[in-house]
């Protein structure tokens, strides 16, 4: 019982101070001028709700918990990968597009 | 509670503060650094860092069982994972600015960077000598 009366509190305002941080981390992620600002603030919020997670887990004394948080660990580190490569597909079909519109206008002038 | 709880709940809770205090400076260096090739500098160390100081002092509390384990498997992952996914974004934005070369140095050739990194080694050695020569 003694022991539960020390780690309730412990846990609790580390999970308080956490959130705080995952807020500050949320506006940079909206503020961050370009994608990879962006990204890398999500990929950072995704560090911090892992711990968070862990965290609960020995809460709770469910260990299940922490199964969660290594796939979550992986499903945030697939995400940057995909979205990184798509988002690089986009931008070079767009130039490419650019290019070629470019390209015609300067046939019908000439 | 027993002596060893104790020193298991100090100890513990110095590794969270840690971890904490390096989530901290994460965040100062994010919101401090004005361009991402560099805010990702502060990023990464809160990823491998900042977690596995976390972890280590859940793990402590833990004791000896699965959850352990586990945690150690999530610190490991990213030990592999986060400068892969550091790479990957700073090459998505290496891709995608257009105009890099405001925010830093770029070679087109990698064999000038080499000659040059060459040269400073070679400046450096001579200047070593020189000094334990006087």
């Amino acid at each position: 019982m003694e022991k539960e009366m020390i780690y309730h509190p412990l846990f609790i305002l580390v999970l308080v101070v956490l959130s705080f941080m995952l807020l500050v981390c949320l506006i940079r992620a909206v503020k961050g001028p370009r994608v990879a600002d962006r990204l890398m603030a999500v990929n950072m919020m995704g560090t911090m709700v892992m711990v968070m997670i862990s965290v609960l887990a020995l809460l709770f004394q469910e260990s299940y918990l922490v199964d969660i948080c290594l796939i979550y660990a992986m499903i945030s580190f697939l995400s940057v990968v995909v979205i990184s490569k798509v988002y690089i597909g986009i931008y070079e079909e767009q130039h490419h597009n650019q290019e070629h519109v470019e390209g015609g206008n300067t046939d019908e002038r000439s | 509670m027993s002596a060893v709880d104790w020193i298991r709940l100090v100890i513990g809770s110095l590794f969270v503060l840690a971890g904490i205090v390096i989530f901290f400076t994460e965040l100062y260096g994010v919101f401090h650094f004005k361009y991402v090739l560099n805010r990702m500098h502060a990023a990464a160390m809160g990823d491998t860092l900042g977690i596995s100081a976390c972890l280590i002092g859940l793990m402590i509390f833990s004791g000896l069982n699965f959850t352990t384990l586990k945690m150690f498997l999530v610190i490991v992952f990213l030990w592999f994972a986060s400068p892969v996914s550091s790479h990957v974004l700073s090459r998505l934005e290496a891709a995608t600015n257009d105009n890099l070369a405001a925010h830093c140095e770029i070679y087109e050739d990698v064999e000038v960077l080499d000659r040059e990194l060459i040269a400073a080694k070679a400046d450096k050695n001579s200047e070593e000598k020189e000094a334990s020569a006087l």
